[in-house]
């Protein structure tokens, strides 16, 4: 049966089917998670050479390698001879690869290196296989991107003005670089991979959900998703959305304020700051981190950065992983801590939001009412100097802008 | 005789400082295979300087331990 997108999804409301039907789950995976950028992880994860971490790419098991000369790959995790799994281990080094199953050995580009007996094909050399590679594997500020697609769009085309947000980051680093090597926890949850992208920039549920963790921690942040806020949801196109909280934290006015701390609490890092930007440091200790949401699975939440990865079509497993600033020793040590806080296995905000997800999956198993309405705002959307579509914080402009560019990808007729 | 591990998921070997010898070797040991060999500096020295091609020819698996050419182990 064709799904029909042009019907289930209108500009203000969508139909539940989309995240419930296994058919529309497998169109996904061909139309956006095997054909558009995903985000795979971070170069920093493979810092030396024979360094690999297992990823995930919608439902393939990848294996992100860094070589003897530096290059990043992104190899499919299977065995040109029989399809065994080669890798078990989530991270090691070694410079090559050897399939537990027959011994067939790869070196960490994909190239076979040779099979044991090879008089069984004539010789050394006779056969011409190798792991299966990604088409096309890019960059940007060290997050590796992977596309299945051999032509289309480049990353920077993707990312789009979503880009500007991943600087935003880069530039809260002494150094100008984040790396990602907290480690990962992996929070599986029994819901649709688009319940969790809706919900990254979603600023009308903070204070429900999350009620309780701001009254307990008198926390500011409920205060910046309210109706009295000047922050706003912004649609940046491509899919990619955000909740720029900049306009308050501009009104504080306080260095670190966007982090919950003061400048005495990091006294090195702000001096490393002022000494490397000057007069321009005051702005990027003030505005901080952004909260975007980069289309389909990379959300940067300040202080976290998560990766959405779909499972099935009622399970996802979100990877999370603490910014770490380079070159910053003391602000590393609390952006842990904060992110082991909100979203650690005890933390007290994925926590919230997985128990959303989940009843949300199970709530749209009742036949009715179809929909799922996304209007909220609407009629209260501006066109800001940037052209882009922007809300309140608390509109539902992001779930807008993701709905049309899904809706474009998936009604492509020359999808495979 | 200080020893270390040195593993991964393809292989698990055991190096260590063999001093018995009238000159120091380092002893390595394939945890899997129980294997043993001695290599001495300058044998050391040798794989420090081998070209890459000729280290990538020793990892595949007909090179030697399941080679089915005769005279090969």
């Amino acid at each position: 049966m064709t799904v029909r997108y042009s019907e289930l999804i209108q500009p203000e409301r969508v139909h539940g089917s989309l995240y419930t039907d296994p058919g529309v789950f497998a169109e996904e995976l061909e139309r956006i998670w095997y054909r558009t950028w995903v985000c795979v992880g971070h170069v920093s994860e493979v810092a030396r050479p024979g360094d690999y971490v297992r990823k995930a790419v919608g439902t393939q098991d990848v294996i992100m390698t860094r070589s003897a000369d530096g290059e990043v790959s992104l190899l499919l995790n299977r065995c040109a001879h029989r399809g065994n799994l080669v890798c078990e281990d989530a991270r090691g080094n070694s410079s090559s690869f050897r399939c537990p199953y027959h011994g067939w050995t790869y070196r960490n580009t994909g190239e076979l290196l040779g099979y044991p007996y090879n008089q069984g094909y004539g010789g050394k050399g006779k056969l011409s296989l190798g792991l299966g590679r990604v088409p096309r594997v890019d960059t940007y500020q060290g997050f590796v991107f992977a596309s299945f697609a051999a032509d289309g769009p480049s990353l920077k085309e993707h990312l789009g003005a979503a880009a500007g947000e991943l600087d935003r980051l880069a530039r809260l680093s002494p150094e100008g670089e984040i790396e990602l090597t907290a480690g990962w926890l992996k929070h599986r949850a029994k819901a649709n991979w688009k319940l969790l992208v809706e919900n990254e920039t979603d600023g009308y549920h903070p204070q429900f959900v999350h009620g309780s963790v701001f009254s307990v921690t008198g926390s500011h942040i409920g205060s910046l998703y309210s109706d009295k806020s000047t922050a706003v949801t912004r649609d940046l196109g491509g899919g990619h959305s955000e909740n720029d909280l900049r306009p308050e934290f501009r009104r504080m006015g306080t260095p670190m304020a966007w982090f919950g701390t003061s400048e005495a609490k990091v006294p090195e890092y702000v001096r490393k700051m002022r000494e490397l930007h000057g007069e321009q440091a005051e702005e990027i200790l003030i505005e901080g981190a952004p909260h975007v949401m980069v289309f389909p699975n990379l959300f940067v939440a300040e202080i976290s950065v998560f990766m959405i990865q779909p499972v099935a079509v009622d399970e996802t497993v979100q990877h999370v992983t603490a910014v770490q600033l380079k070159g910053a020793p003391d602000m590393n040590r609390r952006l842990l801590s904060q992110c082991v806080g909100s979203v650690g296995p005890a933390g007290m905000l994925l926590a919230d939001d997985s128990e959303m997800y989940e009843r949300n999956q199970r709530g749209m198993a009742a036949r009715m009412p179809e929909w799922l309405d996304i209007r909220r705002g609407v009629g209260r959307e501006r066109v800001d100097e940037n052209g882009f579509r922007v809300g309140t914080a608390n509109d539902e402009t992001g779930m807008r802008g993701f709905w049309s560019h899904y809706r474009s990808l998936m009604e492509r007729e020359d999808a495979q | 005789m200080e020893q270390r591990i040195i593993a991964s998921e393809f292989a698990e070997v055991a190096v260590s400082l063999d001093t018995d010898a009238n000159g120091p070797r380092l002893r390595i040991e394939d945890l899997r295979g129980g294997r043993v060999r001695h290599l001495d500096a300058l044998e050391l020295e040798s794989v420090v300087w081998l070209p890459e091609e000729r280290l990538r020819e020793l990892l595949d698996p007909s090179a030697g331990r399941w080679s089915d050419r005769p005279g090969d182990e």
